[in-house]
């Protein structure tokens, strides 16, 4: 699974660094290293909705606050 | 003309209590390759310093540039400065640097402490032809310039630092070279070799100086060009033709922006790789593309870069930040503050539709004013700055 944060400008000021650091945390502490692939990409166009984050390629939109709800509701039922 | 530039740069401290500086640098570029460049110190400090060095540096670099002889030069200067009525004498030490078509440098030297040449990494004793005009001693060279000779003319107030204070009789020229010495090879710049010499004169000084400190520093180097690409073009149709004449001129590639290194991957035909590695920064983090030297984030990356920029021709404290950090700001302010002798701007004009929007700090002017200013900043630092706008 490949997990893609925007770093854009937009979402960097949104939050894309708190984000980030947040779910390399979590993959660690779930021992996910080996099945997610946390990667950053610049501008999705979709900066309204920052911070763009994508799953495989659904698309989510994650606010630093929501960073932990989103991982546990989106990605850890989707991870075998 | 030979491919070699000097890289000038100068900063003094004053006089502890003192607004103004009694010393004075003062620089006429003749035209690419030759300048005229005077380190003036003046009698005592403050205002009346200030007066005499400013005269004194302003009148031999203007009639030096002129083409008129130093004897004549320096007859001028006694006969106009102002005489002090304290002391009774009108007085200003000097140093002139004159660099001819980037081949030659002929130095004029008045009482100031002697220039340093550093040269191949050592010390280099230089000959001095003594010359003497209405009983004044003065020491006049000409050498033949090399690739990576470092030039440091300063005036008494760095010899003297310290004195009485952390050492007896200050720090003479030898401890300054040695001290000097080991920052040869670092590829530090004019500027910030001025710096680092300024701020141990200041902490021998313990922070309150004694005299007025001036350093000026003229390093020769190969010329080297930087481009830098910030921003799509205005018109689509344009992609190709702006991405063509960017990676086609010589020297290192920068691309800024989101969109902009899509339509650079799209060009090239390669992958942007992004790493997620913030490197203790508040910075968006760099990518990486087959083709260019350094990819980043568009407009807080810039922004950064500019306020380096505008420090760095000011105080330049913050390049013990940019000098060695990895983010994306420091990377391009190392290239073009350190690396560059040219830089050749890029700049699309496209509005961007995701950033239209209220609730988001940048605007289309914003973009505009950052490139435009950066360039200002830049062509004061002594670059040749071109910008093309697409």
């Amino acid at each position: 699974m490949k997990i893609t944060v925007c770093i854009g400008s937009s979402c960097h000021l949104k939050g894309s660094k708190a984000v980030v650091s947040e779910l390399q945390q979590l993959i660690a502490d779930n021992n996910l290293k080996d099945k997610i692939e946390l990667a950053g990409t610049f501008c999705m166009g979709r900066c309204q909705e920052g911070v763009c984050v994508t799953v495989d390629d659904k698309f989510y939109s994650v606010s630093p606050e929501k960073t932990k709800d989103f991982f546990v509701n989106d990605v850890m039922p989707k991870v075998k | 003309m030979n491919d070699l530039c000097a890289d000038i740069g100068y900063l003094s401290i004053n006089h502890a209590g003192e607004e103004l500086c009694g010393d004075h640098v003062e620089t006429v570029q003749q035209d690419e390759g030759s300048a005229v460049i005077v380190l003036a110190d003046g009698l005592g400090s403050g205002v009346k310093a200030s007066i005499l060095s400013t005269l004194t540096s302003k009148i031999i670099s203007t009639m030096l540039a002129s083409g008129i002889p130093v004897e004549e030069c320096v007859s001028t200067v006694a006969k106009t400065l102002p005489v002090c009525s304290e002391r009774g004498v009108a007085y200003s030490t000097f140093t002139v640097l004159h660099l001819i078509n980037n081949e030659e440098i002929e130095i004029i030297q008045y009482d100031n402490p002697l220039v340093i040449l550093f040269r191949n990494g050592k010390n280099y004793d230089y000959p001095k032809t003594e010359l003497n005009i209405d009983n004044k001693k003065l020491y006049t060279s000409k050498l033949r310039l090399m690739e990576n000779d470092i030039f440091i003319a300063m005036s008494d107030g760095c010899v003297h630092a310290g004195t009485g204070l952390t050492l007896n009789f200050g720090w003479q020229r030898e401890n300054i070279i040695e001290y000097m010495e080991a920052f040869y090879d670092v590829g530090f710049t004019a500027k910030t070799l001025s710096t680092i010499l300024l701020d141990e004169c200041d902490r021998l000084y313990e922070g309150s100086p004694g005299d007025d400190a001036t350093v000026c520093t003229v390093r020769i180097r190969k010329r080297e060009s930087v481009n830098m690409l910030f921003g799509p073009p205005a018109n689509r149709d344009d992609c190709n033709k702006m991405m063509a004449l960017f990676f086609s001129k010589e020297g290192k590639h920068i691309i800024c922006g989101g969109t902009t290194s899509s339509i650079a991957a799209k060009y090239l035909g390669k992958q942007l790789k992004f790493n997620l590695n913030y490197e203790e920064s508040d910075i968006p983090p760099t990518a990486e593309l087959e083709g260019a030297d350094l990819v980043t984030e568009g407009v807080i990356t810039v922004s950064r870069v500019l306020e380096y920029a505008r420090d760095y021709l000011s105080e330049n404290s913050s390049y013990k930040i940019w000098s060695y950090k990895k983010d994306g700001a420091s990377q391009i302010a190392r290239m073009l503050f350190e690396d560059a002798t040219d830089v050749n701007f890029f700049i699309g004009r496209a509005i961007n539709p995701a950033h239209q929007n209220p609730d988001l700090p940048i605007t289309f002017s914003i973009k505009m004013n950052l490139s435009s200013e950066l360039a200002e900043c830049l062509k004061k630092m002594g670059k040749n700055v071109k910008v093309s706008y697409f």
